[in-house]
């Protein structure tokens, strides 16, 4: 399975590489959102002794993955189509491998374009802790959110069986999961019922786990915590999606 | 004793609410052997292709493929077999040679094996120039070369083919069927293709089978199914059938040389002895009962008669499925496929046991002479009894020929000859004989 999964991954990885503008043009949403919120609620926001732009940065990465790992499933479904997952559905390639090396792939493309989100927050004055181990902890986070959510991407994908619904849904998802989370604003800016939701978003765990190791002071429990949450989210995630392939037989 | 290649019995598929793509379907295909699966659109020729090579489940039956039964050993059956899809199924960003070795590592093969592989493949299909090529910068048909060549990396031993020449132009479709032929005849390939080209079935395969309503209605070498169509074919066509075109259909099917009739909308086909000297007699019952004929050709039985005969229509006539490319039918459509189109499809003319064979039903020639016109009833009664074999004629038939002696004795109106001159006698049609 493992080297199925490495064959495949690397075909996703090469075609990606063939495209490297399909890769960036996923980055302009959230850099607008790091310029023009960034600037804009700089001074209206006020955190005490942390910037803005510093605040803002773990949650314009997580806004990242989400939109990067919402492309996923329609990359399956054009898989689909052309024949593709035909092909492999013939040989006795592992089914679980299909559906990993999606997954790998699109997480591995976010990770591309959280670093390069983060260093422009970085070159535009963002107050982060750039330790190596705590960049690559928040890393971490990131790949599991990109599995988490590509992995339901994919799902969506063979549920919704066609394109258009799976953009809308993925579209309909993405704004108000930022918004009920701690992405933006603190939690304690936050109506009670939103606060309620947002301790039930995966979200919520992975802006905080970012934000406690990017920050000048790390809290590791924070972490730990969003780790956690994070990997159940993510193993969730890829059981339901590889469960849904599976049954994909006519 | 041959061994069997491919044995399925019973084969059933139902898809949802009760849609029999596939119904307690039965083919044997031999070790080396071509076996072509022709029939119209929703026959179920893609559903058994899919049945077989462990792509889609099924509802009851058995089939065994190389030995192995697909529902207990897919995995020792996917080793066995390649399969080619109507849709490519190759990368387009990737080379010719990047998607081969792709191929090759989804089967487990070493990196030795699968560059000796390719090199062999490559030239056998005369792509060694471009193996490293984008795929996108393709044409049609050498896309469809390296994709039989992806489906051939792991040495199976069965090959199934799913409409192989589709969308292309004559001239790659002859050079595919060259490499196909080779294929079987150098490396006792067993193939089973389905196909809409009636040259396809004929030049490649030793066994045709003709499908209709998920049954397999006749199998048999070609040239045997086309002998199996006495005399010669004459068809027939009205701009349109009232009474009078009804009646030359009653006195024409009782002429003594007349062996067979089908209807097929406006057009009537005609299985006749002896067709160039008896076209002349034919055309005096024409105009004795004051027919209108559009057009008339006379040719030597062809694999479309038997078409004809066994599913009530002409194969030329079957919509033929779009051979576009993944991005034209990607717009707008989502998928395309399977589970796919049976849930979001909309009428989509290559939807499994859909009612396409039935069209001629709802034409408006039909609803007008619903219970009226004979050629109705022959066809309701072939359809419902798996069409006519050979040998068996019409009740009209059977009961004694000629019982029109005045149309006989009527003599041929010169008047008419005009008509009669204008109308096309193609003795060449769809190519002539072989």
């Amino acid at each position: 399975m493992l080297a199925d999964t490495w064959h495949l991954f690397n075909k996703y990885m090469r075609i990606t590489m063939r495209m490297p503008m399909w890769t960036l043009f996923t980055l302009i949403q959230p850099l607008i959102w790091l310029l023009i919120f960034g600037q804009l609620f700089k001074d209206f926001v006020q955190l005490g002794e942390q910037d803005y732009m510093g605040f803002m940065v773990p949650g314009i990465l997580v806004m990242t993955v989400l939109f990067g790992s919402s492309w996923s499933g329609v990359s399956l479904l054009r898989e689909i189509t052309a024949g593709t997952v035909d092909k492999m559905l013939v040989s006795p390639v592992s089914r679980v491998a299909i559906v990993l090396s999606r997954v790998l792939h699109s997480s591995a493309q976010v990770i591309a374009q959280a670093v390069i989100m983060l260093l422009v927050a970085w070159i535009l004055g963002a107050t982060l802790n750039m330790n190596p181990i705590y960049l690559l902890m928040a890393m971490l986070i990131v790949f599991l959110l990109g599995v988490g959510f590509a992995a339901l991407s994919n799902g969506f994908a063979i549920a919704l069986q066609r394109e258009e619904p799976l953009v809308m849904i993925g579209n309909l998802m993405t704004l108000p999961l930022i918004f009920f989370s701690s992405a933006l604003v603190p939690e304690q800016f936050m109506p009670d019922w939103i606060q309620l939701i947002s301790a039930a978003n995966p979200i919520s765990y992975a802006v905080d786990a970012i934000r406690a190791v990017l920050s000048t002071t790390p809290d590791l429990a924070i972490f730990g915590q969003g780790l956690m949450v994070l990997t159940l989210f993510a193993g969730a995630s890829l059981a339901w999606a590889v469960t849904a392939f599976n049954a994909l037989r006519d | 004793m041959t061994n069997l290649a491919i044995q399925i019995k019973g084969l059933t598929k139902i898809y949802p609410p009760d849609n029999r793509a596939v119904d307690a379907l039965d083919l044997e295909v031999k070790e080396g052997e071509i076996m072509a699966l022709l029939g119209p659109n929703g026959a179920g020729k893609s559903t058994t292709i899919r049945a077989a090579s462990t792509l889609c489940g099924f509802d009851d039956g058995n089939v065994i493929v190389s030995g192995y039964d697909v529902d207990t050993h897919s995995l020792e059956v996917r080793q066995a077999i390649g399969v080619v899809a109507q849709q490519t199924g190759i990368d387009y960003f990737l080379t010719g040679r990047e998607n081969m070795v792709l191929q090759g590592h989804l089967y487990r093969m070493k990196k030795a094996d699968i560059n000796a592989r390719i090199e062999e493949l490559s030239s056998y299909f005369e792509l060694d120039n471009s193996i490293d090529n984008l795929v996108s910068a393709y044409s049609g048909g050498m896309r469809r070369k390296l994709d039989i060549a992806c489906a051939l990396i792991h040495r199976p031993r069965i090959l199934f083919l799913d409409e192989p020449t589709l969308g292309l132009d004559i001239k790659n479709r002859k050079i595919l069927w060259k490499h196909i032929d080779k294929l079987n005849k150098e490396f006792g390939l067993t193939i089973l293709l389905t196909t809409h080209y009636l040259e396809e079935a004929d030049n490649l395969s030793h066994q045709v089978a003709i499908i209709n309503n998920g049954k397999v209605q006749v199998i048999d070498t070609p040239d045997a199914l086309k002998n199996s169509i006495h005399g010669d074919s004459i068809t027939v066509t009205f701009d349109d059938v009232g009474k009078n075109e009804q009646a030359f259909f009653h006195y024409a099917q009782q002429q003594s040389y007349i062996k067979g009739t089908t209807w097929e909308d406006n057009k009537l086909h005609l299985y006749v002895e002896d067709g160039g000297a008896n076209v002349a007699a034919l055309m005096a019952v024409a105009t004795d009962n004051d027919a209108k004929i559009a057009n008339l050709s006379l040719s030597r039985p062809t694999l479309d008669d038997v078409f004809l005969k066994y599913t009530g229509t002409s194969i030329l006539d079957t919509k033929e499925e779009e051979g576009d490319e993944w991005w034209k039918q990607w717009a707008g459509k989502g998928g395309n496929t399977g589970k796919w189109k049976s849930q979001w499809g909309e009428g989509d003319s290559d939807s499994e046991g859909g009612d396409d064979n039935q069209a001629w039903k709802n034409s408006d020639w039909a609803k007008e002479n619903s219970g009226v016109n004979p050629g109705d009833q022959k066809r309701e009664e072939a359809q419902q009894n798996g069409a006519w074999s050979e040998g068996k004629q019409w009740p009209e038939q059977q009961s004694g020929n000629n019982t029109s002696g005045e149309h006989k004795s009527q003599k041929w109106d010169q008047s008419q000859q005009g008509d009669w001159q204008n109308n096309e006698w193609n003795k060449n049609r769809d190519g002539g004989e072989k």
